[in-house]
């Protein structure tokens, strides 16, 4: 398939110069049903973003704007790189030796690739939350309070981590326990501790890669729950391969098949309902995948 | 926030903030010390050994007694008082302690890999390994002991014959010393064999027997082939066990002549510490022949680690 | 033809014979024993020579058997029949405290003869102050930047330590103006008693961790009352130790502090934990009080004991020509000096390597160079190490021969690669996941390495340098190439001062006073100590790997 259908169908392709301020919305008013917000800012936007390991192409020519504290949703089949595309974005890539990332990744208006930008500093702006639950193995209360410590940032870290569990649905059930290890907790207990951890040192955008596929459904179902409201404050980008999931809880939707292609990218609704294209239809629709 | 301040916060350098800067470059120096310590080790062996030859001596600047070269490498006597360095008087009690030990530790300790990865189950397992460990972890001292108090004198019930001092002893306790390296290294090899092959030999109606030795044994040779030759690298490096047992007494053998066993000898190992215990420092010819024994040692284990190390990479490849 | 075969299915399928496949188990077994059980005879046969268990009077034997051994066998087949978690909690609290007494001994001779307590004390507390300001640096981490905060903190080392101008000064010949804490507490007209001193600075030591274990099992205010507690306990055994048991207060407070607390917190702490492993104790209590009944029988009705050549005389005298009267003395603190340094020099530098090597380096030529260069180096013999000290320490640098400081260095460069080599794989154990986890939040390499890689490799860690400690302590030839004295009367002070070790000691006896009379006494005591101590370290460091491997 030829790059001319990465690009979302629902926008204008984006000018040369940065437009922050991007009316996504305006192509679109007959198929949402009404968004938080008319105008979106756009917080990260990718252009042209290529990614290889070794030889391999993971990603091609992946052309994207992210709306700034809505739930974006990537899905697609395994292997069709959203999680590598997630994982560009705080370029934890760079973890990985044979990996390559060309392209412009915006986060704010600061291409993240630039020479200049300190990918470390960089994750301290973007929070992550992995598939499986990674708690340290230290207190409750140090794990929410790592990446206070680590940036050195002051103010009553007490309050921080209160702050934190309560917005992670997880106060009532860990208060009195702060001292004990996170891996005591249960699986879904992990995971928002967590996110917990992720959102303590107030992130610009906080990225999920399939944050319950380890979980059961009454933890997965709280996790999605705790999304939905983290959306007021925070950008969310998620990975899922449950479709119901991305459909429940996410505002836009990518979908990415096989090949590392972006094949669309849309409002959510519209992807689930009317899609453009065939084959995000024909996946939508579980013909393959 | 505003996007300024995030393109403030983006381009802050934690790489080089000084306490990473610092750390960094220490675990670096740690590093690069184990560089340094080999070539401390070839430079000292070199210059010294060369000091000791006469060929390469005036070149450092020495002047009075040396040694060829020639006579060193062929040479069968070692007798310094009247000057006569023969490595390969010393050689051979070498090569003999190291067949010996590897006679004893070869079938043990592949018997034993054998058993810890196909046969013995988890809580054996547990047992065994650690009560080999031990076996690695006393003293060579103490296993050189045991040879000349306790082995020698049973031994000399069999062979009337026997010298206080021999090699016999010394290969038994080495051997002994060894068996742990070989199971160890093995046991691994063996148990990096997928276990799609062995259920592959099962599916075929293999009993256990036909399965280990017919297919683990085979597939794991590479890793086998490596642990023989650190193992016998490692006897030939050996030095207590042989100094207390076999003695000082530098003699030619045949190392193929088992009777030449019973006699005493004098390996690389051992010349070195009785050259220094007999009260010998800095300069003279003697305590340069130290260093030529020392890099004769040196060359002869250097090369086979490398060989052991290309032959394991063989079987890392092959799973 | 085919009926036929389903004809004869129909009677069985047969059976392979497994003879050859159950004789060539038994041959592996056996192959794997043997080893182990040559071993083990001739430990029999040592340890026989050494302490001659048939001199005794067989009263005295009957009287032990009936006291100690027939009550330990009893519950100990009790409690692994009924108990097994108890049985293990029995034996580890018994293991505990006999390590704990062959370190608290160890510690002892150093605050006996090498490190005066006013010296100890005073260094302590030198060393404590600018700690304590580097703490209080950190609090204000975000007012000062870290390099006047680093400079900030040496400065207090240096002053501290040494003094103004102090050693710098020193090579400029300046008068010394302001002296260090060291030395205002070493001159100092009043000093507290060296028990106290001690106390305030080994006990607490031990009582901190007691404390943090109480507080992690419980709660904080526990964690309080338990390190108060075990403070106490270390200075009543000042007291206690000389007026009952008949130790001098030094050792007292060493015992109390290196055997007593931590087996008494293990106990207590496991007590509360695990009630249904509570009743193991039991054994413990019945070997000890086993063994003071025996002692108090065999006293009472006459009975002699065994001949023993590993007697007290033994461990604390000084080389002597007659074996009768030779000790190890001198050549047990060398090994603990010996040891001491070692492990300063090869922790430090060889977790640094392997953390390079595992976490910093990039995948090139030249890391691979570094590694396989480090794999040679551990197959290089223990004798071209000690050569390299000769040669390299001795007569290139000039240090003078056979002293702790060559002896010691040359040892850690031997054990360097050996411990590079266990740290890296305790690194590499350490999930991925935790390093994506800190990563993830935006640290950099050094904190990930602190807060999360680190402390999650530390056991593993330990266990390596234990091991690789052991392989140190028992070799004898490296010490032999740089001139270590084979008899070593006066006693090792400082790190310039010449320095036997234990395998040296049994070595000489073995070599140079190679008569029967020290064959049959001096040499397999010695053997019997050294192999104790070595088997000691091993099983530490097999207990702990056993811990750590069931934890992850």
């Amino acid at each position: 398939m030829s790059n001319d259908n990465v690009e979302s169908p629902t926008e204008d392709p984006t000018d040369d110069d940065m437009l922050l301020e991007t009316d996504v919305t305006s192509g679109l008013e007959e198929g949402t049903q009404g968004s938080r917000t008319t105008h979106e800012r756009t917080i990260v936007e990718a252009k042209d973003v290529n990614v290889w390991y070794n030889q391999d192409q993971a990603l091609r020519d992946i052309t994207m704007q992210v709306p700034e504290n809505k739930v974006t949703a990537m899905i697609g089949p395994s292997g069709c790189g959203k999680s590598t595309f997630l994982r560009c974005i705080n370029r934890m890539n760079d973890m990985i030796d044979a990996a390559r990332v060309e392209g412009e990744l915006y986060l704010g208006e600061k291409n993240v690739y630039d020479d200049d930008v300190d990918p470390v500093a960089l994750r301290r702006r973007v929070g992550m939350v992995f598939q499986k639950p990674n708690p340290f193995p230290k207190s409750i209360y140090d794990n929410v309070a790592y990446g206070l410590n680590i940036q050195d940032i002051g103010g009553d870290h007490d309050a921080i981590v209160e702050e934190s569990l309560k917005r992670a649905a997880l106060w009532d059930e860990v208060k009195d326990q702060l001292d004990e290890s996170g891996l005591d907790l249960s699986g879904g207990q992990q995971q928002r501790l967590c996110i917990a951890r992720a959102i303590a040192p107030d992130p610009e955008v906080i990225l999920m890669d399939e944050p319950a596929s380890a979980l059961d459904p009454v933890a997965t179902s709280k996790i999605e729950d705790l999304i939905d409201e983290l959306a007021e404050d925070y950008t969310v980008i998620i990975v899922t391969h449950n479709m119901q999931q991305a459909a429940r809880i996410s505002d836009k939707t990518a979908v990415f098949l096989t090949g590392g292609e972006l094949v669309e990218f849309g409002d959510t609704k519209k992807i689930f309902e009317n899609p453009d294209n065939e084959r995000v239809e024909d996946y939508i629709t579980g013909k393959f995948g | 926030m505003s996007t300024d301040d995030l393109t403030e916060d983006l381009t802050r350098n934690t790489a080089n903030a000084p306490p990473e800067l610092l750390t960094r470059s220490f675990f670096f120096l740690c590093a690069v010390l184990s560089i340094f310590t080999t070539l401390a080790i070839i430079a000292l062996l070199v210059t010294e050994a060369a000091k000791f030859f006469s060929v390469t001596a005036p070149l450092m600047g020495i002047e009075g007694e040396t040694a060829s070269v020639v006579e060193f490498l062929t040479g069968t006597e070692w007798i310094i008082g009247e000057g006569k360095f023969g490595v390969l008087a010393l050689v051979t009690s070498t090569v003999m302690v190291t067949l010996g030990s590897a006679i004893i530790a070869l079938p043990l300790g592949v018997a034993t890999a054998i058993y810890l990865s196909e046969y013995a189950d988890p809580q054996v397992r547990s047992l065994l390994k650690p009560a080999l460990e031990i076996l690695a972890g006393v003293p060579t001292v103490v296993y050189g002991f045991f040879a000349l108090i306790y082995i020698t004198p049973a031994l000399r019930t069999v062979f009337p014959s026997i010298g206080t001092f021999n090699l016999l002893s010394a290969s038994i306790v080495v051997g002994i010393m060894i068996i742990p390296m070989v199971a160890s290294i093995s046991e691994d090899a063996m148990s990096a064999v997928p276990d799609d092959l062995r259920q592959a030999g099962y599916g075929m109606g293999a009993t256990k027997f036909e399965v280990s030795t017919g297919i683990v044994v085979p597939a794991a040779l590479s890793g086998i082939l490596s642990s023989f030759i650190l193992a016998l690298s490692r006897a030939i490096g050996e030095t207590m066990a042989v100094t207390v047992a076999a003695g000082a007494q530098a003699k030619f053998h045949n190392p193929f002549n088992p009777a030449a066993y019973l006699d005493g000898g004098s390996p690389m190992t051992a010349t070195m510490v009785n050259l220094l215990t007999g009260d010998i420092t800095g300069g003279g010819l003697a305590y340069r022949s130290l260093f030529a024994i020392g890099l004769t040692l040196f060359v002869i284990t250097f090369a086979m680690n490398v060989i052991s190390e290309l032959v394991a990479q063989r079987y890392r490849e092959e799973y | 033809m085919a009926t036929e075969d389903r004809r004869s299915y129909a009677d069985g399928f047969g059976q392979v014979s497994r003879t050859v496949g159950i004789i060539f188990r038994y041959l592996l077994l056996a192959a794997t024993l043997f080893g182990i059980a040559v071993l083990a005879i001739l430990l029999v046969y040592v340890a026989n020579d050494a302490i001659q268990p048939l001199t005794a009077d067989a009263g005295w034997h009957l009287t032990f058997f009936l006291t100690l051994v027939l009550p330990s066998l009893a519950t100990g087949g009790y409690l692994a029949w009924s108990n097994v978690d108890g049985l293990k909690l029995g034996a580890m609290t018994l293991g505990l405290f006999v390590v704990g007494l062959l370190f608290s001994g160890g510690v002892a001779i150093i605050f006996l003869e090498v490190l005066p307590p006013l010296v100890w004390f005073a260094y302590v507390i030198a060393f404590a102050v600018p700690v304590a300001v580097t703490v209080g640096l950190q609090q204000r981490s975000r007012q000062i930047p870290f390099v006047s905060r680093f400079a900030l903190a040496t400065l207090a080392f240096y002053l501290s330590l040494f003094g103004f101008p102090g050693i710098v000064g020193s090579y400029a010949e300046l008068p010394q103006l302001i002296p260090s804490v060291a030395t205002l507490i070493l001159f100092a007209p009043i000093v507290p008693l060296d028990w106290i001193q001690l106390t305030l600075t080994v006990g607490v030591f031990a009582a901190t961790p007691v404390a943090l274990y109480a507080s992690a099992i419980s709660d904080r205010r526990t964690g309080l009352i338990a390190g108060a507690a075990a403070l106490a306990t270390v200075a009543a055994s000042a007291v206690v130790g000389p007026a009952v048991v008949g130790v001098g207060p030094i050792p007292s407070v060493v015992l109390a502090s290196v055997a007593v607390l931590p087996t008494a917190a293990y106990v207590c702490g496991t007590a509360v934990t695990r009630e249904q492993a509570r009743i193991g104790l039991v054994l413990p209590v019945v070997i000890v009080a086993g063994a003071l009944a025996g002692e108090v029988l065999v006293d009472t009705l006459g009975y002699a004991g065994p001949q023993s050549w590993v007697d007290w005389q033994f461990l604390t005298s000084d080389h002597s020509g007659t074996a009768a009267n030779a000790g190890l003395y001198p050549a047990i603190a060398g090994s603990i000096l010996l040891m001491l340094t070692v492990a300063a020099l090869s922790f430090p530098i060889g977790v640094g390597a392997a953390l390079y090597l595992e976490e910093y380096a990039p995948d090139n030529r030249y890391t691979r160079f570094i590694d396989v260069n480090i794999s040679n180096l551990a197959g290089v013999p223990s004798v071209v190490y000690g050569l390299l000290g000769l040669g390299l320490f001795v007569t290139r640098l000039g240090q003078s021969t056979g002293t702790i400081l060559v002896g010691g260095a040359t040892l850690a460069l031997l054990i360097l690669p050996i411990v590079i080599i266990s740290s890296r794989e305790a690194i590499r154990s350490v999930p991925s996941e935790m390093r994506q986890a800190s990563y993830g939040m935006g640290a950099t390499r050094w904190q990930t390495m602190k807060n999360v890689v680190l402390p999650r490799a530390f056991p593993g860690i330990l266990t390596g340098t234990i091991l690789a400690l052991g392989r140190a302590i028992g070799e004898t030839a490296p010490l032999i190439m740089i001139g270590a004295p084979n008899v070593l009367y006066s006693f090792p002070s400082e790190l310039s001062s010449k320095v036997s070790a234990m395998p040296l000691q049994v070595y000489s006896w073995a070599s140079y006073f190679a008569t029967n009379d020290f064959y049959e006494k001096a040499v397999p005591a010695g053997v019997v100590v050294l192999v104790t101590v070595l088997l000691a370290m091993n099983s530490i460091a097999i207990v702990l790997r056993n811990r750590y491997q069931r934890e992850t």
